[in-house]
């Protein structure tokens, strides 16, 4: 082949630009430590890259929620416990005066204002607050849920927490369920719905169904027919009313405790032997309460534990994609440098002579 | 019989064609770098002889034609490849500037924004009666209408920029065909002559190939060794000695940048922008009216339905006060342009209480509905519900990435080719240091000998005269 000193020079000048083109990627590969740094330079793993580190931030929200919502369900987890051992408290008191042996018409006339400072101090921890918001009002989380008489003002509302992509927990108990006993399932476990709507279709769906349940619940109110006198109202008002939703009987703490207390006033022994009844439904209740509270807590940490697992093993799998191999590259680097210095070297060679050299 | 006069002629002839050869030579050398050259040879042949009795003497040496070494297909091929080269070169360039607006290993952008989107809203669900959480929602809210705005104005400023090549190329194109043009008639009237025009054809060549790479041409060599020009299919740009503009305008119709051709000053114009498919204008044109286009579109999309999505459900819920929900985003009317719309609603940005969160009014913890908003981010919204806003995002991005990818490594194998094939062209036409320098030797000796043969002769011619005095 005819070699024409043009040739010469362009093969130089490609060649040391090639090397030299190769050297500035390494390089940028080094500065930045990733392999790719651009979407063309991997477009598969940029893609994966980048839904992978949408999972990590999201899981992290994920981590982040569950650490408040467990900080609330401790935080109801505490008042409950307060709660039950008021309510031991009372059924202690009331065994003490469920019989005449060692009380009297005075004696419980005395417990009757203890049993009074039970129920002030059961509505104190029915109106706990975390920050500014009641945690036993249901969704109205501003609105102060039981008033002097224990009389419920908040809603049956369940806080949704997404703790996952298709996953949402309740983190309260409302009030109405574990105070009132209402809308407590066939086997007493208050149950939080765990469903969050997705659209606005299922967003209206839960709408009508929550007006038809309000409906149910106003008809079996209304119908309600009253089977004590009034003189211990409360006592036993509504402890055969079965829940028009669930069929359960739930107890009524405040009730229970009125009722408690009327019978201690006017010196009612049958009065307070059957409030004995009642506050054990209502220990139970309370304690089936917190027992939920409890397997929640359990889930939230399996969940966060899984998650945090997540985080790190899609961080370990991004890096492995899109990272660069430091000691390959460290050695790529050596590599082309000494290719570059020996195609400058022979370059320098080549393109110098010529047959003018040799002429004199 | 042989004459004196004849060799001193013959002599005389001879030096003349070894200076010939040599200021070939010497021009050849001259040119050694000149882009396009193509070495010349002078062409010696023998006189005719005379014929004396049985004896036929020769008389010497005449310089034929002095001719290019060139070889016309392989110009043709190169200059083919030179077109494929510039449409990869007009692609490359501006494609790595889109993939720059996608670029999330470094900058934050859409993906993230997205996120921080959604977890703000996840964040307002765990305290929905926080003032702080709401400004948070705002703020990325806030953040994403930024971004999207940011892509959609990076793509179109990609779009002008390309704009403005296409005007400069027009410029350079038409500049190009003046030369040609003048090239064809000074060829035509050399080679009327009988002359090859070597050096005008070699930049005419040459010509042709840059010409070819900005724009794809067909060209032909008609009588007299006249090129025409055609590009686009219809445009004739160079017919004979005359060449004809290219025009690059924006219309009324779009605000981008249009090529247009007319005839002569009489005819109307022709719009050719979308007969232009290769070289660099339609390597240009593809990433500006197919890949950038179709980004803006996708990001568009992407925009409507976001806004759409989150209105929807947004509409659905109550505020702080109790008040039904208001459109989140102020909704962008179609869905081009969506993305250089997209904004968060006065009413929220002036009142974050507005931030509707409860499925019924007055319940201050109710969530579902910023719920609902954060889980669109699993729902497959996009592209007939096969895709989440992520997938759909994700995988333009991909897209995108491999067209980039795939332009980046089509234009390595051009070049290569194209280093090739210049290869082959150099190593028949171009000037080699080494065989002038041995030429020159050659012919300076011819020149030497020339001389000797004529001094020869005038001592012959001496002798001859001296004969008469002895």
């Amino acid at each position: 082949m005819r070699i024409a000193d043009k040739m010469t020079s362009t093969q130089v000048d490609r060649q040391i630009q090639k090397n030299k083109a190769e050297m500035a990627n390494q390089q940028n590969q080094a500065a930045t430590q990733k392999r790719v740094s651009k979407p063309s330079d991997d477009p598969s793993v940029t893609t994966r890259v980048l839904s992978a580190r949408t999972d990590e931030n999201s899981y992290k929200q994920y981590i982040q929620s569950i650490v408040q919502a467990k900080s609330f369900i401790d935080y109801t987890e505490q008042a409950l416990s307060e709660l039950s051992d008021s309510l031991v408290r009372a059924k202690e008191l009331a065994i003490g005066q469920a019989s005449d042996a060692g009380a009297g018409e005075e004696t419980r006339k005395i417990t009757a204002e203890e049993v009074s400072q039970i129920f002030q101090q059961s509505v104190q921890i029915g109106n706990r607050k975390l920050g500014d918001r009641y945690i036993f009002s249901g969704l109205q989380t501003l609105t102060q849920p039981f008033d002097q008489r224990g009389e419920y003002s908040g809603d049956s509302g369940d806080i949704k927490i997404q703790i996952h992509k298709d996953a949402h927990v309740g983190m309260n108990l409302a009030g109405s369920k574990v105070f009132l006993g209402e809308g407590v399932s066939g086997d007493g476990i208050i149950r939080a719905s765990s469903v969050n709507p997705k659209t606005v279709n299922e967003l209206n769906e839960m709408r009508q169904e929550d007006q038809q349940l309000q409906k149910i619940k106003q008809d079996e109110e209304f119908n309600q027919v009253q089977t004590r006198s009034l003189a211990s109202t409360g006592s036993t008002e509504k402890i055969s009313k079965q829940d028009p939703i669930s069929n359960s009987r739930g107890v009524n703490v405040f009730q229970t405790l009125k009722g408690l207390e009327i019978s201690l006033r006017t010196n009612d022994k049958a009065g307070v032997q059957e409030s004995l009844d009642m506050l054990d439904q209502a220990i139970s209740q309370v304690v089936l309460a917190r027992s939920e509270l409890g397997s929640r807590v359990t889930s939230l940490n399996a969940t966060s534990d899984s998650l945090q697992k997540a985080v790190l093993d899609n961080k370990a799998m991004a890096s492995q994609m899109e990272d660069a191999d430091i000691f390959k590259l460290v050695s790529d680097i050596n590599r082309t440098e000494s290719t570059l210095k020996a195609t400058m070297e022979t370059s320098g060679k080549m393109v110098q002579r010529s047959l003018l050299d040799f002429l004199r | 019989m042989a004459k004196i006069g004849t060799m001193m002629d013959v002599g005389k002839r001879s030096l003349q064609n070894s200076q010939t050869a040599l200021q070939t030579v010497s021009h050849n050398i001259a040119n050694k770098s000149t882009e396009g050259y193509s070495r010349q040879r002078v062409e010696l042949q023998a006189n005719q002889a005379i014929g004396e009795g049985n004896l036929r003497i020769g008389t010497g040496a005449k310089a034929g034609l002095i001719s290019r070494t060139n070889n016309p297909w392989l110009e043709k091929q190169i200059q083919k490849e030179q077109t494929s080269m510039g449409f990869q070169d007009g692609r490359t360039e501006p494609l790595g500037r889109v993939e720059e607006v996608y670029n999330e290993q470094i900058n934050k952008g859409l993906n993230n924004y997205m996120t921080q989107f959604f977890n703000s809203f996840r964040e307002f669900s765990n305290n929905p009666e926080s003032l702080s959480s709401r400004t948070m929602a705002r703020e990325a809210s806030q953040q994403l209408a930024g971004d999207f705005k940011r892509v959609n104005s990076q793509l179109r400023d990609i779009q002008k920029d390309i704009d403005g090549q296409i005007s400069n190329l027009t410029v350079q194109i038409n500049n190009i065909t003046k030369e040609i043009a003048a090239l064809n008639e000074k060829i035509m009237q050399v080679e009327t002559q009988g002359i090859p025009a070597n050096d005008e054809r070699d930049r005419r060549d040459l010509l042709l190939k840059k010409l070819g790479e900005n724009v794809e041409i067909s060209w032909a060599e008609g009588s007299h060794g006249q090129v025409s020009v055609t590009a686009g299919n219809t445009a004739i740009l160079v017919s004979g000695s005359t060449a004809t503009d290219l025009m690059a305008k924006v219309t009324d119709a779009r605000d981008r940048v249009e090529i247009f051709y007319r005839q002569d000053d009489y005819g109307s114009e022709f719009k050719l922008t979308n007969n232009f498919k290769g070289g660099k204008i339609g390597g240009l044109l593809d990433v500006r009216d197919n890949v950038v286009e179709g980004a803006l579109g996708h990001v568009d999309e992407l925009a409507y339905n976001l806004a759409k999505e989150v209105n929807t459900i947004h509409i659905e819920g109550f505020d702080r006060y109790g008040k039904p929900g208001v459109l989140f985003f102020e909704m962008p009317e179609t869905v081009k342009g969506s993305s250089e719309k997209i904004e968060v609603n006065k009413t929220i940005v002036e009142d974050v209480g507005r931030i509707a969160g409860s499925k019924k009014p007055g319940a201050a913890g109710d969530n579902t509905i910023s719920n609902m908003i954060s889980s669109l981010q699993h729902r497959q919204t996009m592209q007939e519900g096969t895709a989440t806003f992520d997938d759909f995002y994700n995988s333009r991005v991909g897209e995108l990435g491999s067209i980039s990818q795939r332009a980046r490594s089509t234009q390595e194998a051009q070049k290569s080719i194209l280093e090739q094939m210049s290869s082959i062209r150099e190593s028949i036409s171009g000037v080699s240091l080494d065989e002038e320098t041995t030429n020159m030797i050659q012919m300076q000796k011819m020149y030497d000998a020339s001389a000797r043969v004529i001094r020869t002769a005038d001592e012959m011619l001496e002798t001859v005269l001296s004969l008469k005095r002895m």
